[in-house]
């Protein structure tokens, strides 16, 4: 399926260079491959050159065995003289099919394979390396679009460059080395009205390039008019805008019409126009031809065989000229696709953990971080949490609470200071063998397709069964789980209607019990979720903060009022930190916040 | 199938004008070898250079006759094309804009996009294809065996008893192919789903380092695609090899045959003739070919044709009547029930509330309590099952409901952005607004000094669906965009959830000034939303459990006070 998007943007010569040697270096494991399918294209076009020769032969001989019969001469036998070429004639097109098909089945399943198939494995492994915030940055939209559209592009293009380079022009090579060997004359002719088509459709196509890229601008448009109005369907409704948006898709319409209406008819001209070019050869062929042939200088079968190569010139080049049009879609894509390959990766970062021996004691020490380095976030954050400490992160809704665990996980690296675990700096630990040391409930419940028990295991693959309703049965998941129709076997996701929002973080704590780590992240908002369910969410969570180094976004007062350190953050700085009461004393943000909630409005 | 080709209606003048015009350009095209033929006939075996002259430049005339009717063909169904590509995605766009919010829920709403954009797409690139290469066969095809059965009948015959053959094999290859490309299309989708869902949780696999797996599935899906999408692709890139050769090996057997007859003098065919019939065999083989290609992609179309008819066969919603009333604010609620379509239990059961206008209400209720049914009841999306609604004491059916829902302003739960600027979103559906007016709502929306501390203000550019917003600030900015609307009733629907607290305080005493003497409608499942509301309704399970004050509540009502204290965590100030 093709996604519309309007980025595709043009690209300079020098671009489209460096992109072909990229190409060029892709392709050096299947070098082999490509030197048969060089060879199995030579004989292809052997047997096309050979083709229209031994038919021109043939009529040759028809044509002057007619004349010489209306002319009252003595003829020959026809039949048998004719015959065995014919065999030959047969054997040479059965041949070439053959091959044709022998190189067609070897581009799908060596070229294509190679440049679809691997390269988006080789995506898809790409972003187990990228950073978060790369991820973060980019809409997932988007990498999608990298590697399903864009990919198939590539292949794309790849399937034309060789299509272009072997079958175009190594035919027209043949064909004009056979021109020139019939008769160098009326070779000549073709082989300069030839290149003038050539130069024609790629003009037109170059042309045509302008008008597809308008169409993919607006069509990008009207996907947004659509999807706008489709999400916010209620909305339109409830303040009669149905007309507004009617207008808005008639305008944009309009647009995508012109476009498409434009870019059909400047694509459909390349066919045509190439047509009179070889209608136009056709007749200087056959007027030069003729006039040799009165003159008695060529043999009139010579002429009947440029005329055919002629026409066989026409294919290859109706080839480049539509390979060339269709590049020009596809060549972008394959330079988004080497550009997401060459993204930076993630530093994985030295030095083993050994999760068993850690006690759970962090220290923030001067640390300074900021998304984009224009807005420092947090200047200079300090303070220690011992083994079993609650640490609480407060502060209003998108103040940047999340921060803090983006830097705990490593998933971002702090630009000034340091993180200790047990006195061990950060920096030091293998990134992902440190992210082992915490488990994390995030209020976004993420589960995955597939069975409630591998869904719980997911912390902890080699879990028992027994292990996983242990871990179930400690965060009152056990109950539901087993009215599901398979129980634990019952297949979920993400869009299962059959658990309610508050039974799916609930599999997400029994998620992090079964994980059992040293340190836990987690986050307290329960949106959603009715009543009784966030009763059974909080018990879980407490019992889960036991014995644990714990960091909270909290909201429940209970939690922030018991946290051994509060973290206050506003507009993504830590503006204060300290204990409940001292906070209280400090009268400052915190303060105005606890009482808000509280206020008479 | 009728109400998608119905849009071609328009356009069958330039249809049938495209169709003429695409048939004289292959005739003219088929007129080149016969004109072939008779300059060696007539020019060069007999020596006779004038008419070689003569016969060349009606070549010349013929070719460019040729081009100049094949441009115009195209451009006119470049034109066909588009326009009728235009017309279905206007009717189908118009047709889910007028949907009720019954056959709206009824269909996926990223579905519904697809097949308001990428089918139709889908349709008129087929329908592109078809137009350039199908048009022109059957002339083509016509024209070749009349030309050739004036050469010689029984050479004729051998060409068209190719052509179908060549049909055949085409045929069984498409036959083969539609299948796996549904299979593969299926695939494209479960892997999409795949990345999708390792993005969205990107940091949980990372917590508890699982990427390996995850890359290990995608991988696995990826192999199993494209096998499928190679699979489909030899099948039909087979077409080209096996017809090609079925086509010179007609070419083959017409020279054998014209040679055999020509010896045994039975065939009056000349040394052109042959030749022609030959550049015939060539000509039917591109038109054959290019025309495969198009069928084979009928499939395809008619995928996307069938998804685009499921929308446009849903059934017509009854239009908008009653009368309009201007409303005081009145609100009373006669044994409300109502059932969603399908289901078996109701989602609001027995329902009776009466709000005065200009009082405050808060509607409270765990999620599934029937909140948000009751309140596209209140804006007439859906009409009760049983019981009715009053405004004023006018029953809700006798009015229209563009008319009710002019003179009621809601923020919705699902908080709508529309991409364009903070300016045009807050003055969405009130032309007459003016600049002050939108400072004035964003003002008491709390969203003044963020929009101040804009560079470009109210002119500020919002992304698609406000993706440039946090989630507080797209409400702020749909509750401003409520207020700027003048209306009787004000509904809230969940609006203020992800605003903390402090600044849902400030906001809801601006609010309880500047709706003074309006009826105010906040659905919440906060209680300290509802807390200092005129009356509190608590729903629960589709039921009316109690209303009343917070006080009152707190002391007799069981629901309420459950999730009091679940909130609060039990603190009592």
């Amino acid at each position: 399926m093709r996604r519309y998007t309007g980025k595709d943007q043009k690209l300079t010569g020098r671009q489209k260079v460096s992109l072909l040697v990229q190409l060029g270096r892709e392709a050096r494991p299947i070098w082999k491959w490509l030197l048969l399918s060089c060879f199995l294209c030579v004989i292809i076009i052997v047997c096309a050159v050979l083709g229209p020769k031994l038919t021109g032969n043939v009529t040759n001989i028809i044509c002057a065995w007619w004349n010489d019969h209306a002319t009252g001469a003595p003829v020959g036998p026809l039949v048998q003289t004719i015959f065995p070429t014919l065999l030959v004639l047969l054997g040479v097109y059965a041949i070439g099919a053959v091959f044709r098909w022998l190189n067609m089945y070897l581009m799908n399943n060596v070229v294509s394979h190679h440049f679809t198939c691997t390269i988006r494995i080789r995506m898809s492994d790409k972003i187990r390396k990228l950073p978060i915030s790369y991820l973060d940055e980019t809409p997932v939209g988007q990498i999608l679009e990298r590697m399903t559209d864009d990919v198939s592009a590539t292949g794309n293009t790849i399937h034309r460059l060789l299509d272009i380079l072997m079958q175009g022009f190594l035919q027209i090579l043949f064909i004009a080395v056979a021109l020139l060997l019939e008769d160098w004359r009326l070779g000549l002719i073709v082989l300069i009205t030839t290149p003038l088509s050539i130069l024609l459709s790629l003009k037109i196509s170059g042309y045509s390039g302008k008008y597809f890229r308008a169409m993919f601008r607006q069509n990008a448009q009207m996907y947004s008019v659509v999807e706008e109005n489709y999400t916010n369907f209620a909305t339109t409704k409830a303040y009669n805008l149905e007309e507004n948006a009617l207008e808005k898709h008639r305008a944009v319409n309009r647009e995508v019409q012109k476009a498409q209406e434009n870019s059909v008819f400047i694509s459909g001209l390349v066919q045509p126009i190439i047509t009179l070019v070889n209608a136009l050869t056709y007749i200087a062929v056959n007027l030069v031809g003729g006039y040799l042939a009165i003159k008695g200088l060529v043999p009139v079968g010579t002429v009947v065989t440029v005329v055919l190569f002629a026409r066989q010139f026409s294919a290859p080049l109706e080839q480049i000229a539509d390979g060339f049009g269709q590049m020009q879609h596809t060549i972008a894509a394959a330079n988004r696709v080497f550009q997401f390959l060459a993204e930076p990766e993630e530093d994985p970062r030295q030095g083993a953990v050994h999760p068993e021996t850690v006690k759970g004691e962090v220290e923030f020490r001067h640390v300074a971080f900021s998304y984009r380095e224009d807005q420092p976030l947090i200047r200079d954050l300090s303070f220690r949490a011992q083994p079993g400490q609650t640490v609480a992160i407060v502060g209003p809704t998108g103040a940047g609470k999340t921060t803090i665990v983006n830097l705990l996980m490593g998933f971002y690296d702090i630009a000034k200071g340091e993180i200790y675990i047990d006195g061990r700096p950060m920096s030091q630990m293998n990134r992902d063998e440190a992210r082992e040391l915490f488990s994390m409930v995030l209020q976004e419940t993420w589960l995955f397709r597939g069975t409630v028990a591998d869904n719980v295991a997911y912390g902890r693959p080699g879990a028992t069964r027994e292990e996983i309703m242990r871990a179930c049965d400690e965060s009152y998941c056990d109950h539901f789980i087993r009215t599901l129709p398979q129980g634990y076997d019952t297949v979920i996701g993400d869009e299962t209607t059959t658990l309610s929002g508050g039974q799916k973080q609930l599999l997400t704590i029994a998620r992090a019990v079964l994980a059992d780590r040293r340190l836990l992240i987690l986050d307290e908002a329960t949106s959603n979720v009715d009543t009784r369910t966030e009763i059974l969410i909080q018990k879980a969570m407490d019992k889960l903060m036991k014995h644990r180094t714990c960091f909270v976004i909290a909201h429940r007062l209970s939690t922030i009022v018991g946290a051994d350190r509060i973290l206050v953050i506003r507009d993504g700085d830590i503006v204060e930190q300290g204990t409940h009461k001292e906070l209280l004393k400090q009268n400052g943000f915190y303060a105005a916040l606890y009482r808000s909630q509280y206020d008479k409005g | 199938m009728k109400r998608i080709f119905s849009h071609l209606r328009p356009l069958k003048w330039r249809i049938g004008a495209a169709a003429i015009l695409m048939t004289l350009s292959s005739l003219g095209q088929l007129l080149l070898p016969a004109l072939m033929s008779a300059v060696v006939d007539e020019g060069i075996y007999a020596r006779d250079f004038s008419a070689i002259l003569k016969l060349c430049g009606l070549m010349f005339l013929v070719a460019l006759c040729s081009l100049g009717v094949t441009i115009w063909g195209r451009k006119l169904s470049a034109q066909v094309v588009s326009g009728f590509s235009s017309g279905l995605r206007e009717s189908i766009f118009k047709k889910v804009m007028g949907m009720s919010h019954e056959s709206f829920g009824k269909m996926d709403t990223g579905s519904l996009v697809t097949r308001s954009t990428q089918d139709v797409g889908t349709v008129s690139w087929v329908a592109n294809m078809l137009s350039s290469g199908i048009i022109s066969i059957p002339a083509m095809f016509l024209g070749g065996v009349i030309l050739s059965f004036q050469v010689d009948a029984v050479l004729a015959s051998v060409v068209l008893c190719a052509v179908p053959f060549v049909g055949l094999v085409v045929f069984l290859i498409g036959r083969r192919v539609a299948p796996l490309w549904e299979l593969s299309d299926a695939y494209i989708d479960k892997q999409n789903e795949m990345i999708r869902q390792r993005l969205r949780g990107i940091r949980v696999i990372r917590a508890f380092r699982r990427e390996p797996d995850e890359h290990e599935k995608i991988a696995d899906a990826t192999r199993v695609m494209a096998d499928n999408i190679i699979n489909a692709n030899v099948s039909m890139q087979s077409i080209n090899p096996i017809a090609s050769f079925c086509l010179n090996a007609a070419a083959v057997v017409i020279l054998y045959l014209s040679a055999r007859r020509m010896e045994s003098g039975v065939s009056a065919a000349t040394g052109g003739d042959i030749l022609a019939l030959i550049q015939y065999v060539a000509y039917i083989m591109n038109g054959v070919l290019a025309g495969s290609f198009a069928i084979v992609m009928v499939p395809h179309a008619a995928v996307a044709c069938r998804r685009i008819l499921q929308v446009l066969d849903l059934p017509e919603d009854r239009g908008e009547e009653g009368r309009s009333s201007s409303l005081k604010g009145g609100i009373t609620l006669d044994h409300v029930s109502f059932c969603f379509e399908g289901s078996s239990e109701p989602a609001l059961r027995d329902v009776t509330m009466d709000i005065q206008p200009g009082q405050r209400v808060a509607v409270i209720g765990s999620t599934g309590s029937g909140k948000s049914t009751l309140i596209q009841l209140l804006l007439g999306f859906r009409p009760c099952t049983q019981g009715q609604i009053l405004f004023d004491g006018i029953p809700a059916g006798e009015l229209s409901g563009s008319s009710l829902r002019s003179q009621i302003s809601s923020v919705l739960q699902k908080t709508a952005i529309y991409a364009g600027t903070i300016g045009e979103n807050v003055s969405m559906g009130c032309p007459g607004t003016t600049e002050a007016d939108i400072w004035n709502a964003l003002d008491i929306a709390q969203m003044r000094e963020f929009v101040e501390s804009l560079p470009d203000g109210l002119n500020h550019k919002i992304e698609l669906s406000g993706s440039n917003l946090s989630g507080g600030q797209r409400q702020r900015l749909a509750i401003a965009r409520a207020l700027n609307k003048e209306a009787a009733i004000y509904i809230f629907d969940d609006s203020f959830s992800a605003l903390d607290f402090l600044t849902e305080s400030k906001l809801r005493a601006r609010l309880s000034q500047e709706l003074k003497g309006r009826t105010q409608i906040v659905v919440t499942q906060r209680v300290t939303t509802a807390m200092y509301c005129d009356c509190i309704f608590v729903l629960d399970n589709g039921c009316l459990v109690d209303q009343g004050r917070h006080e009152d509540l707190l002391e007799r009502c069981q629901v309420y006070r459950e999730i009091y204290t679940s909130q609060t965590g039990g603190d009592t100030l």
